[in-house]
């Protein structure tokens, strides 16, 4: 059940009051009288690392505050099975993968096992992501209502491993995907459900104006000059080249520093290589700092997004990028490319504004950076664009929402 | 023994010959100066005369028997002492006597006139205890000096038992405070509508000296003690307006986006799929911007319209689509059959228009609408008005957009059921006068309440 992974996210309902109003909170609980009791399986392959795990770790404890009996499960696996799923993850991206029919066996032998020895007790069974996807074998004997939710993009995936798995999604319910781009045409019912940030994580709560000098200190970055600030790890599809050089086209009219701060993953020596690239870049201009932060520092990458006078995110390519939804939840104007989940998050001109190109992003900020009543006004559209649909609580209730509509097959439901 | 009697005889019948004649003449003015009493108090008027009367007649005559026992123990031979310490015994007996008698009667006079106030209800308990006790302690007192104990240690004790009873009901005794002020100003009543700074509001239902207890909108009792009535600010919106015979439900409208898997590149398939798309799809992509985006005024237009402004470059057709009014249909049908001959006509004219660049298809969604009853109810449009500053804009818009358009009705709830229960024409033509597709829904709100607020004032 992932006790610990839970009790880390403990956060009680009540604590969302004061940021998205009673009333809102006061719709869940009316929500969660109408499902008390329902038992809930969320299934998935691990309790920790990803986002996947960080969002159950939090939504279980708040379900089960509303009455739900929500419990989360994982699957057991050794490492050539979380291999090929890696694999499969990746391969499903739509990035070419050497996948041969020893990886399906290993899959499906793993699969299996777990199909025989894991309790399955619910009302729903609620699968997250391909690991799992095989235990819709057991429907027929447990009954229920199946739901896949799949969290990555799957809309242009590698075609013999989507085949192989679709024969199981389509036992399902239903399936949920976080955006309609990221979908596949299905028999099957589809909900679409974005993810979500939670304001009370240390990622994205308030923090005192020391608490931001300090973090500035730390680095050396000079508080009074405007800051642009993309926060990602160190990845070619995350474009820090193409961001350097925007920066380049600003800076030389406008006074400004650049912020690049991100982590690396340890088993990608791509990431290594991209960040040899971008320090070389950058070599030699005092404006523009590279960070390297460890994993786990939420709130310094907190303080750095508090401290940008704009945030940027010029992806190449992107998943749903609540990298976006966690600076315009600061109030901070953005400039992001128009890729994955991102135009869900910035309605260009409303919210934020999209670019296309290295010079799209040089003139959206130059056009943010020297008119600060439009930075200001797309940074207070953010902030509420995301209060509506962004945030812990509006995933709640569009979970709540899910598991009722299931239960029904009309566009109205009176409850 | 006999012998004894014989020769002492008189020392005993002159103390009960005594005693006797104190009895009788106790008899005999009881008779008469209650007979007076009685008549007098009756044209007074006084409603405790009965109580006063019933009270303190055994008590009357007992005082005289305890004086007569003085008497005969003066006119007995008993030694010196003796007659001394049976003094101070009857003295005490008169002592508590009195006391008991003061406790009866006040209590008795006291749970008269407390129940002749109606609002805010007295604290009778509290209050007869409190006189209970202070006269108790006043006879102990007495009692005391009296018999010539030392009374600092008494009073001490005393002292400290006041003083833990008041640090213990510390808050009964504000509350109280409280409501004798409440009294005295008279500016809440039972029946008023009030709203406190603490947030609480509702329709009084009762007073007490401790306690003041609302019925609030959303169907809870609230009880508020006195205190805090008196230290938060209060608005009184005074007595009920007239009632509606049904009262308004108000219902919150949830809603989960359902992907239908279709897809569109180009605008004949965007014709085609609309003609066979159900209600909730034009729905969806005519209203959800409204909520999801209802922050910005003005909103921006109908998803085709961004559509084929953003991906297909189709400028003009997307002016033509932005600029039809939803508000001006009463059904999503004529809606529907509106935007597929708009886009038809544009593609008669036009017929070499363009494909979607690179992947921006048209993903064709509905919304699954999940409609749940609040805990609202408003009678009138006193609860009416006061709920609508509490409803989620998921509400508002049920009762707006979603009654009015999907759910055929002509008109919004808001104004069907205030022109229905109140003959209110004026205010319902206003409110469904209100066109929801150019302002925001917290706009809309403010609208509503202040034209109500206008009507009630």
């Amino acid at each position: 059940m992932g006790p610990d992974r839970i009790s880390q996210y403990n956060n009680k309902i009540e604590e969302y009051h004061a940021i998205v109003g009673k009333n809102v909170i006061d719709e869940l609980r009316l929500l969660g009288n109408h499902l008390a009791g329902k038992r809930i399986q969320n299934i998935n392959s691990t309790f920790s690392g990803g986002g996947v795990a960080e969002i159950l770790g939090r939504l279980v404890p708040l379900l089960n505050q509303l009455g739900i009996d929500a419990r989360w499960d994982v699957i057991q696996g050794d490492e050539a099975f979380f291999d090929v799923t890696k694999k499969f993850h990746n391969a499903l991206h739509g990035s070419e993968q050497d996948i041969g029919d020893c990886d399906f066996e290993i899959f499906i032998e793993t699969s299996r096992k777990n199909i025989d020895e894991m309790r399955l007790n619910a009302d729903v069974y609620f699968i997250h992501d391909p690991q799992p996807v095989m235990l819709v074998s057991r429907k027929p004997e447990l009954q229920g209502k199946w739901i896949w939710r799949c969290h990555i993009d799957v809309s242009h995936p590698n075609q013999r491993v989507w085949e192989f798995l679709n024969q199981y999604v389509c036992k399902y319910d239903a399936a949920v995907f976080s955006a309609p781009d990221f979908s596949q045409k299905l028999p099957i019912r589809q909900f679409m459900i974005s993810p979500s940030i939670d304001p009370l994580s240390d990622k994205n709560k308030e923090l005192s104006a020391g608490q931001i000098e300090a973090v500035l200190n730390k680095y050396g970055l000079d508080p009074a000059k405007p800051m642009i600030v993309q926060i990602s790890r160190f990845d070619y599809l995350k474009d820090p080249v193409g961001v350097i050089e925007a920066f380049e086209m600003v800076r030389k009219g406008i006074e400004c520093q650049l912020v690049l701060a991100g982590g690396t993953a340890t088993d990608d020596p791509e990431c290594a290589e991209v960040l040899g690239k971008v320090m070389e870049r950058s070599d030699g201009n005092p404006d523009i700092k590279v960070l390297l932060i460890p994993p786990g520092s939420d709130i310094e990458i907190n303080a750095l997004q508090r401290a940008a006078t704009v945030v940027l995110q010029k992806s190449l390519k992107e998943g749903f990028g609540l990298t976006i939804s966690e600076a315009l939840w600061k109030s901070k104007p953005v400039v992001a490319s128009a890729v994955g989940g991102i135009p869900l998050q910035i309605i260009n001109k409303f919210t934020g504004l999209l670019s296309y190109s290295v010079d799209g992003a040089a003139y959206a900020l130059k056009q943010l950076l020297s008119n600060p009543d439009l930075a200001s006004q797309l940074g207070k559209n953010g902030r509420e664009h995301v209060k509506q649909n962004f945030l812990i609580t509006r995933h709640l209730k569009e979970y709540l929402l899910l598991f009722v509509a299931l239960d029904h097959e009309s566009d109205v439901i009176y409850l | 023994m006999l012998e004894w009697f014989q020769e002492n005889w008189i020392i005993l019948a002159v103390p009960v010959a005594v005693f006797l004649a104190f009895c009788i003449v106790g008899l005999w003015a009881r008779r008469v100066l209650y007979n007076r009493l009685d008549k007098l108090l009756i044209r007074s008027g006084w409603g405790g005369r009965e109580t006063l009367v019933q009270t303190s007649r055994g008590p009357f005559f007992f005082w005289f028997m305890l004086l007569g026992a003085f008497a005969a123990m003066r006119f007995s031979s008993l030694p010196a002492e003796v007659q001394v310490l049976t003094e101070k015994v009857l003295t005490s007996v008169f002592i508590i006597s009195i006391i008991w008698l003061l406790i009866i009667l006040t209590n008795r006079l006291l749970s008269i006139y407390l129940a002749e106030i109606k609002s805010p209800k007295p604290p009778g308990k509290f209050v007869t205890t409190g006189v209970r006790v202070t006269i108790l302690m006043l006879g102990v007192l007495i009692l005391a000096d009296y018999w010539g104990w030392p009374l600092t240690p008494v009073i001490l004790l005393l002292a400290a038992a006041i003083l833990v009873a008041v640090i213990a009901s510390r808050d009964t005794i504000l509350n109280i405070f409280s409501g004798f002020e409440i009294a005295a100003a008279r500016n809440v009543k039972e029946g008023d509508f009030i709203k406190l700074s603490s947030g609480e509001e509702g329709y009084v239902t009762d007073m007490t000296w401790r306690t003041l207890t609302i019925k609030s909108p959303d169907q809870h009792t609230i009880i508020v003690p006195n205190n805090k009535v008196v230290r938060e600010t209060v608005i009184n919106y005074g007595r009920p307006l007239k009632r509606a015979l049904k009262p308004f439900q108000f219902y919150t409208r949830l809603h989960l986006k359902e992907l239908t898997g279709l897809k569109a590149r180009k605008l004949t398939e965007l014709v085609n799929v609309l003609k066979s798309a159900p209600d909730s799809v034009i729905y969806y992509h005519t209203h959800h911007f409204l909520e999801e985006h209802q922050f910005l005024t003005p909103e921006p237009a109908n998803d085709f319209a961004l559509w084929v402004d953003d991906s297909l470059d189709e400028h003009v057709l997307s002016e033509k689509l932005a600029n039809i009014d939803t508000f001006a249909y009463y059904s999503l049908d004529a809606l529907k059959s509106m935007i597929i001959l708009v886009i038809e006509q544009y593609m008669a004219d036009n017929p070499a228009s363009r494909s979607v660049k690179g992947e921006n298809d048209f993903h064709f969604l509905k919304s699954n609408s999940i409609v749940v009853p609040t805990r609202y109810l408003a009678s009138d449009l006193r609860e009416f008005v006061e709920v609508l500053r509490k409803i989620t804009i998921d509400s508002l818009y049920y009762h707006i957009f979603e009654s009015r358009l999907r759910l055929q009705k002509r008109s919004n709830d808001f104004s069907v059921w205030i022109r229905d229960s109140f003959g209110e024409h004026d205010l319902a033509d206003k409110i469904d006068g209100l066109v929801p597709y150019t302002s925001t829904i917290e706009a809309m709100r403010s609208f509503i309440i202040q034209n109500i607020e206008k009507r009630i004032k």
